[in-house]
C-alpha cells in the first residue's frame, strides 16, 4: 500500500474521531446494552443460520448475559426496540433502511449490507459511523486475488469487468492484482448492450475473469451469457458467492452465515460497555472458499482439493491482513 | 482495500457535510447503489454449465474432436457452411452442381462418398438434419445464418454410443450462440462473384424470455455455366425461458424457400433437364432442461421437421430413342415424351430423454432414450404414392470413470431398433492416459452401424411410356430395384490417439485403423424380372443396393493451432489416409473414395487499429469419388481475407473483402463438370 493512502487512513480515522467525540452537533449519550435485537428484512435460511449461530456464539462465552429478540420486517408495521440499551443487528439491506430510522443513539450493525449501500445509507440517514456499523458483504479483493493465484498459477492477466457501482474500485483491484504478481485488464460496461461484446474484449485479453458485484453486470439473467461465453472461451470465472460457483463459476471466496454471526458475535460483546464505538465497517473477517470441480475438469484445470485451497487462500489473507492492520495503528 | 473503503467513505463525509458537492457528485453514486442489495451478493442465480452442459475437456474425451469456433468461421471468410469442413483433418468437401436432388457440397470423412454421404451424422443444436431419402444434408436449404453459429464440434471418428446409427464415419454438431449472447440488432450484407446474400437479426428480452429473430435472403448463382443457381429465403427464431432456478425452456422455429436450377446435360440429356424446382421446409423444436440436483440433469426434447421439393420435368423427345431399338415401337409410342412429377415430402419427428449425473466425484453417466419417425413422400424414387414411414427407438448410456487422476476410462453403447434392420447394439471404449495436465493419449475403439437409406433400401424408380400394341404394352426403364433386406454397414475404429500443448501450439494427432463390413452398395440385380408383355429397355443394368465386400481405412491425421504470439495464429491440418479392399465385392473405385493426402492452413494476424487478415491453404490429392463422381486431379486452393473493423460511437461493425481461389487456378472438385474458378466478394457487417 502506498503513503498517499495510508495518509488518507490516518486522516479518516482522525476525521471518524472527530465526528464520534465532537458529535459534530449531533447529541448522544451511550449507555451499555443489555440485549440484541436481530432485524430481518425477509425469512430466509441464510437469516434463520445466522440467528442460530449468533445465539450460540453468545452461550459460549459465560461473561455475558445478552439476550437476543428476533423482529422481522414483514411482521411489524413499525421498528419497536428498546432504543437505549439494544444493539440492532440489520440483516439485509431493507433491514438496515429501517434500523437507520431509529434514534440516533441506538448503536445499528449492518450484515448482510454491501458497501457500496452502506455507504449511502450512512449518508441518507445522517447517521454517523461510532453508532451505524456494518459487516459488509465485499470481500477484501485480494482474497479472490490470492484464490486465483493458488488454483491458477500460470495465469497473467485478469480480466474484470466494472459497472456503475463497481467502477470506482478500479485502482484498489489494479493495485491489489499487481501485488500479486497479475496484470489487470478491464472493461467498463455502463450500457446493458455492451455487456457481452465488452466480456469477449475481455476474455479474448486475459486468463480469467474476476466478477466484482455491481447488479447491472453481475445479476439472475446476465448470469448465462456471462458463464456461457466465458465458458466458450475456456476462461475460468472467479466468482463472489457459492451461487455462482454452483451456477458454473470455477471457483469463489464467500462468507457463510455462520461466519458472519460468529464476527456479529464478537462485535456484540466487545462493544457492550461502549455501544456508541461501534468499529467501522469491516469486511467478513472468516470466509469460505467453493469450487466447482465439473468446471475445473471441463476446462482442463487441474485442482487441489479444496482444503489446500483454502489453506493456501488463508496464509495469504492472513499476511495481508496483518500489513493492513499494521498501517491503521 | 481498507485503505480505499476509507477513502469511499470520507468522499460520503465529506459530501454529507457539503450540500454542494453532495448535488454534483453525490447523486449517481447513490442511484447506482442504491439498487445493490445483498441479493446482488448472495442471491441465487441458475446454473449455467450443468453436467449435461459441461463437456468433457479434450483430454478426457473418448474420440478426436475438432471445434470450428466463431473466430475460425470469420477468418476463413466462408459463406457456405460445408466450406468450414475443409479445416477439419479427414474430411473431403467437394462442390457439386449435381442434376437431381443436389445437396450442392459432398461433404464426407473418410471417403466412402457418394453425392449424398450418409456416413456422417449431422445436428444443429441437437437436430439430426441428414435427409432419410439419399443420406446427406442440402446444406443450402438449412435455414440457418452462419453468423449465428458459434461453433462446430466435429467427432472425428464413429460415435453412435452419443448419437445413433448413422454417427458412423462422424458427428458434426452445429451450435448457434443463444439468444443472450446476442447483439440487439445485425445486419449482415455480401456482394461479389456469383453470390448475393442479406441478413437482418434481432435479439430482445422480456422478462425472463430472451430470444433471437434472423431472417435472410440468399442468392448463390452456383458455378459458371451450370443451371444450378439457388434463390433462398428463410426465417429462424430461438427463445430462452427461465422459468425458475431449475426449469428452462428452449424453443426454436425455422422455415426456408426458394428456387433451385437443376439439371447437367452432360450427365442427364433425356430427363432431367435444365429446370428450376421449388424447395421449402420448416421446423419446430422445444427442449425443457430440468435440474434435478447438483449433480443430476434431465433434459426432453422433441422437434418436428418437414422438407419438400416439387421437380417436375418432360423429357426430350424419346421417338428417335426408340427408334434406334424398333421404328415400329418408336411410331406407337402413346406420347412423344414422358412426364415425371419428382416431388419429394420428408417429415421427421423426434422425442429424446436424457439423463445425465454424477456418482461421486469421478464418475458421470449419461443415459437416455428417443424415438423417431420419418415418413417420405417421394412417388418417383419409391415407386408408388404411398407415404411411407420408417420408425426407429433408441436407448443410450455412456460412463465416464476416473479411477486414477491419470486416467479417465469412457463407456458406452447404442441399443437401436430400427424398420429396416432391426436391433442392434454399437457399443464404444476408450482409456485416456493424462500424465500431465497439458499431454494425454488417449486409446480407443468404436464401432457404429450405417442404417441404409432408402435409395438403398426402397427404391422402386423407373421411366416407363405406354404404347398401342399389346406387346410391349409398355416401354420400361427401371433405374433402380431396390430387393430391400439391406444389412446395416458396420465400422470398427481402432485409434491411438495424442492431445496436447506444447508452449503456445496446441496439438492433436491421431492414427487409426477402421474396419468397415457389409459395405453397401449398388450392383446389378440379376433376378429382376418384368411381365411379358412389358419391354424393359436396360435388362443387364438394373441396379440394387445391397452389402458386398470389406475395406480397411487406415492414416493419420494431424491438426495443430499454434499461437504464434499475441495476434497471429497458425491453424494446420493435415490427414494421410489409405483405403484397402479386404474382402472383395467392393465398388469400383471405392478405394480412392479419399483423397490420401489433405491439407489446410490459416493464418490470421491482427494488425492493430482494427484490421485483420488470414490466409488459407487448402489442397488435396486426387481421388475419384463415388456414385457421380468423377476422377478428379490435385486441387489446390487459396483464399484471402481483410477485414476491418469500426466502432463509432452506438455503430458497430465490420468490412470484409475476400477472395477465394486466389491465383484461379482450374481445378475440378467431386466430378469433371464442377469447375472451380477465382471469385471474390464484399462483407459488411452492422451492429447496433
Amino acid at each position: 500500500m502506498n503513503g498517499n493512502i495510508k495518509k488518507v487512513n490516518d486522516f479518516v480515522k482522525e476525521l471518524a474521531h472527530l465526528v464520534l467525540m465532537l458529535g459534530l452537533g449531533l447529541p448522544f449519550s451511550a449507555y451499555a446494552y443489555t440485549g440484541v435485537t436481530i432485524v430481518l428484512s425477509a425469512q430466509t435460511q441464510a437469516n434463520q443460520e445466522f440467528i442460530d449461530t449468533f445465539k450460540a456464539e453468545l452461550a459460549n462465552n459465560k461473561n455475558n448475559n445478552l439476550k437476543v429478540k428476533v423482529l422481522a420486517l414483514h411482521e411489524t408495521e413499525k421498528l419497536v426496540v428498546a432504543e437505549n440499551s439494544e444493539l440492532v443487528i440489520a440483516l439485509g439491506v431493507k433491514a438496515l433502511e429501517a434500523s437507520a430510522k431509529l434514534k440516533f443513539t441506538t448503536p445499528v450493525l449492518g450484515v448482510f449490507t454491501p458497501m457500496p449501500t452502506f455507504n449511502s445509507l450512512l449518508v441518507k440517514a445522517k447517521r454517523d459511523l461510532g453508532n451505524f456499523g456494518a459487516i459488509v458483504l465485499d470481500q477484501p479483493f485480494w482474497r479472490q486475488i490470492f484464490l486465483m493465484r493458488s488454483i491458477l498459477p500460470e495465469a497473467k492477466k485478469i480480466g474484470v469487468l466494472l459497472g456503475p457501482t463497481s467502477s470506482q474500485f478500479a485502482d484498489a483491484i489494479k493495485e491489489e492484482g499487481e501485488e500479486s504478481g497479475f496484470s489487470v485488464m478491464e472493461e467498463n460496461v455502463f450500457r446493458e448492450p455492451d455487456l457481452i461484446p465488452k466480456l469477449k474484449d475481455v476474455l479474448e485479453t486475459s486468463d480469467v475473469l474476476m466478477a466484482v458485484p455491481d447488479p447491472m453486470i453481475y445479476n439472475r439473467e446476465t448470469a448465462q451469457p456471462i458463464l456461457l461465453t466465458s465458458y466458450r472461451h475456456q476462461k475460468p470465472v472467479i466468482g463472489y458467492s457459492q451461487s455462482y460457483v454452483r451456477a458454473g463459476a470455477l471457483a469463489a471466496v464467500y462468507s457463510s452465515s455462520k461466519q458472519l454471526a460468529r464476527q456479529a458475535a464478537e462485535i456484540a460483546l466487545k462493544s457492550q460497555q461502549s455501544p456508541s464505538l461501534l468499529p467501522p465497517p469491516q469486511a467478513p473477517k472468516y470466509f469460505s472458499i467453493s469450487v466447482n470441480y465439473q468446471v475445473a475438469r471441463s476446462l482442463n484445470i487441474k485442482l487441489k482439493s479444496d482444503e489446500e485451497i483454502y489453506q493456501s487462500v488463508l496464509e495469504a489473507d492472513e499476511a495481508e491482513a496483518k500489513e493492513h492492520e499494521e498501517f491503521r495503528h | 482495500m481498507i485503505n480505499i473503503r476509507y477513502a469511499t467513505l470520507l468522499a460520503l463525509l465529506m459530501i454529507c457535510y457539503n450540500p454542494v458537492v453532495l448535488a454534483e457528485t453525490a447523486w449517481p453514486l447513490q442511484l447506482a447503489s442504491e439498487s445493490l442489495s445483498e441479493e446482488d451478493y448472495i442471491g441465487e442465480v441458475p446454473k449455467v454449465l450443468t453436467v449435461s452442459r459441461l463437456s468433457q475437456s479434450l483430454t478426457d474425451a473418448p474420440s478426436a474432436v475438432t471445434v470450428i469456433d466463431r473466430e475460425t468461421i470469420r477468418a476463413s471468410g466462408a459463406v457456405d457452411i460445408p466450406e468450414l469442413f475443409r479445416l477439419v483433418p479427414g474430411m473431403y468437401v467437394g462442390v457439386n452442381a449435381g442434376y437431381v436432388y443436389n445437396t450442392n457440397h459432398a461433404v464426407s470423412y473418410h471417403g466412402m462418398n457418394t453425392a449424398y454421404p450418409g456416413n456422417m451424422q449431422v445436428l444443429i443444436n441437437g437436430r439430426s438434419v441428414y435427409t432419410p431419402l439419399f443420406g446427406g444434408v442440402k446444406w443450402s436449404e438449412l435455414p440457418i445464418a452462419l453468423m449465428d453459429i458459434e461453433r462446430i464440434e466435429i467427432t472425428r471418428g464413429p460415435n453412435a454410443a452419443s448419437y445413433g446409427a448413422n454417427a458412423f464415419a462422424a458427428t458434426v454438431n452445429i451450435l448457434t450462440s443463444t439468444p443472450s449472447e446476442t447483439p440487439a440488432n445485425t445486419v449482415l450484407a455480401t456482394h461479389g462473384n456469383g453470390r448475393n446474400e442479406a441478413f437482418y437479426r434481432h435479439a430482445g428480452k422480456t422478462g425472463d424470455l430472451a430470444y433471437r429473430v434472423t431472417t435472410g435472403y440468399r442468392q448463390d448463382g452456383g458455378l459458371d455455366d451450370r443451371n444450378d443457381f439457388k434463390r433462398t429465403r428463410f426465417a429462424n427464431a430461438q427463445a430462452d425461458y427461465q422459468l425458475n432456478l431449475n426449469n428452462n425452456f428452449e424453443f426454436e422455429f425455422g422455415l426456408a424457400e426458394g428456387a433451385r436450377g437443376e439439371g447437367n446435360a452432360q450427365e442427364d440429356n433425356i430427363v432431367f433437364l435444365q429446370r428450376t424446382k421449388q424447395m421449402n421446409n420448416y421446423y419446430g423444436m422445444a427442449r425443457w432442461k430440468h435440474q434435478l440436483s447438483e449433480t443430476s440433469d434431465f433434459q426432453l426434447q422433441a422437434y418436428h421437421s418437414h422438407d419438400r421439393s416439387d421437380d417436375e420435368t418432360t423429357s426430350v423427345n424419346l421417338r428417335p430413342l426408340i427408334a434406334l431399338i424398333s421404328p415400329i415401337l418408336a411410331a406407337s409410342l402413346v406420347s412423344d415424351s414422358i412426364y415425371v412429377n419428382n416431388e419429394v415430402i420428408t417429415e421427421r419427428t423426434d422425442v429424446e430423454a436424457q439423463h445425465i449425473f454424477g456418482l461421486g466425484a469421478n464418475i458421470r453417466v449419461v443415459w437416455g432414450a428417443g424415438v423417431r419417425q420419418d415418413t417420405t413422400y417421394a412417388p418417383h424414387y419409391l415407386g408408388n404414392k404411398k407415404t411411407d414411414k420408417f420408425d426407429l427407438q433408441r436407448l443410450f448410456g455412456h460412463i465416464e470413470w476416473r479411477p486414477h487422476a491419470l486416467w479417465t476410462v469412457n463407456t458406452g453403447a447404442m441399443l437401436e431398433h430400427n424398420d429396416f434392420t432391426g436391433t442392434d447394439i454399437s457399443p464404444r471404449a476408450s482409456l485416456n492416459f493424462k500424465p500431465h495436465p497439458n499431454h494425454a493419449l488417449r486409446f480407443g475403439m468404436s464401432s457404429a452401424l450405417r442404417t441404409p437409406n432408402y435409395v438403398e433400401e426402397k427404391f422402386d424408380q423407373k421411366y416407363a411410356i405406354a404404347t398401342t400394341l399389346l406387346v410391349p404394352r409398355l416401354v420400361l426403364q427401371q433405374v433402380l430395384a431396390d430387393k430391400g433386406n439391406v444389412n446395416p454397414e458396420q465400422i470398427i475404429s481402432k485409434e491411438l490417439g495424442y492431445v496436447g500443448k506444447l508452449g503456445g501450439v496446441q496439438l492433436d494427432a491421431r492414427i487409426f485403423s477402421d474396419e468397415i463390413t457389409d459395405v453397401i452398395r449398388f450392383n446389378e440385380r440379376t433376378d429382376f424380372t418384368v411381365p411379358a408383355d412389358v419391354l424393359l429397355v436396360n435388362p443387364t443394368n438394373v441396379d440394387t443396393g445391397l452389402n458386398s465386400g470389406s475395406a480397411k481405412v487406415e492414416g493419420l491425421e494431424l491438426q495443430t493451432n499454434w499461437k504464434i504470439g499475441a495476434r497471429t495464429s497458425l491453424l494446420l491440418n493435415h490427414s494421410h489416409i489409405r483405403i484397402r479392399e479386404t474382402h472383395f465385392g467392393l465398388e469400383r473405385n471405392f478405394t480412392k473414395s479419399m483423397p490420401v493426402n489433405t491439407s489446410s492452413a490459416m493464418l490470421t494476424h491482427d494488425f492493430k487499429n482494427g484490421w485483420d487478415a488470414s490466409l488459407a491453404y487448402y489442397q488435396s490429392s486426387e481421388t475419384t469419388q463415388l456414385g457421380d463422381g468423377d476422377p478428379v486431379g490435385l486441387t489446390r486452393r487459396c483464399d484471402v481475407r481483410v477485414a476491418h473493423q469500426f466502432n463509432s460511437g452506438s455503430w458497430k461493425g465490420e468490412i470484409s473483402g475476400v477472395v477465394e481461389n486466389l491465383f484461379n487456378e482450374h481445378y475440378e472438385e467431386f466430378a469433371d463438370y464442377n469447375t472451380l474458378d477465382r471469385r471474390g466478394r464484399i462483407n459488411l457487417r452492422l451492429d447496433f
